[in-house]
């Protein structure tokens, strides 16, 4: 089987020396409005240029339902994964929310992070209130 | 500071080329080589953030194992996509679709021989009838142009009986003499009047 080996097929006319396919969210949009296109396109390419494909969408915004969106193609992520796309943070951390990957570690930090920050808040607030109660009496 | 402000990255882009990916130099920031620094941030010391160790150590251990996995997950792909290639070209899927289309193709032959089966009998009653039509027609033509020889001989004949009642009539050398001398004793009054009912008036004027 390894003699079938995959050739990415040239769609642009640019020959890229050391380019490689990039799995990354491309902004589009009004003015303070967002919204990121997940998208294939090659390392070298503008932002919101010209992509190879599009396999999916983010909206930023939470909707009425106060939800955020967003779509994967999983077939085409693989194909794309398999001839050697690399992903960029934001995407592998959607990517790990969904359960495609496994979860970011940043993803996992952060919540830690907020958790001890929330702790040490709610510790603050009763310390406060301990002492003000103290004060009264 | 003032020669900074078109050298945002994003308009200029648009500016010289709409839609072509043209490298700009990343330019952060507003201020040009020679712009003195800000009042504000004489004394500032940029310090990265500080770094937990503990958490330093946690993160790395779950990096390595997130990328362990990830690795493992490109190469399933790569293997799965490999597989489902091979399949399609060589394998399986290939003699299915190979087996698909030729019972497609002997279906709809089958279906062709059919259909032009019925077509050519169809074809051949039409021919039939319009060969009988034909004939028909022949024979009727043939019928007319007999009745209208017959009709055009018989138009001769008449005409060539009525000449011949009519020569009994005719002026010769031999009747010439005896044919005025009638004329002249036998002279012919035409001086009548007739009126739009068809009354003839034969009186006329007194003559002289």
């Amino acid at each position: 089987n390894l003699h079938y080996v995959f050739v990415l097929a040239s769609f642009l006319l640019k020959k890229y020396h050391g380019g490689h396919v990039v799995i990354r969210l491309a902004l589009g949009g009004a003015t303070n409005r967002p919204f990121y296109r997940i998208v294939a396109a090659y390392n070298k390419r503008a932002r919101d240029s010209k992509y190879i494909e599009q396999l999916g969408s983010y909206d930023p915004l939470p909707n009425t339902q106060n939800e955020k969106l967003v779509a994967f193609n999983y077939e085409r992520i693989k194909y794309w994964i398999a001839c050697g796309a690399h992903t960029t943070k934001p995407v592998a951390k959607l990517l790990g929310l969904a359960g495609f990957f496994p979860l970011h570690p940043m993803t996992v930090t952060e919540a830690e992070r907020r958790q001890k920050a929330a702790l040490t808040e709610e510790v603050k607030t009763d310390s406060q209130q301990q002492v003000e109660q103290k004060e009264a009496l | 500071m003032l020669r900074a402000l078109s050298r945002s990255p994003a308009p200029v882009v648009r500016l010289l080329s709409p839609r072509t990916a043209v490298w700009v130099e990343t330019v952060r920031g507003r201020k040009s080589r020679t712009d003195p620094k800000a009042k504000s941030k004489l004394g500032r010391i940029k310090t990265p953030p500080p770094v937990d160790p503990v958490e330093m150590v946690v993160l790395k251990e779950r990096y390595t194992e997130y990328n362990l996995i990830l690795r493992a997950l490109r190469l399933e792909f790569k293997e799965q996509m490999l597989r489902k290639k091979y399949e399609e070209e060589v394998g399986s899927v290939a003699e299915e679709r190979t087996k698909r289309e030729e019972e497609e193709h002997r279906s709809l032959m089958a279906l062709n021989d059919a259909e032009n089966l019925r077509m050519h009998k169809i074809r051949e009653q039409r021919m039939q009838k319009e060969a009988e039509a034909e004939e028909l027609k022949k024979r009727e033509a043939d019928i007319l142009r007999q009745q209208e020889l017959e009709n055009y001989i018989k138009e001769k004949e008449r005409q060539i009986l009525q000449l011949q009642e009519e020569a009994k009539d005719f002026i010769t050398l031999d009747n010439l003499d005896q044919r005025i001398e009638e004329a002249l004793d036998n002279p012919k009054n035409y001086n009548f009047a007739i009126d739009k009912e068809g009354r003839v008036v034969k009186r006329t004027a007194f003559q002289r």
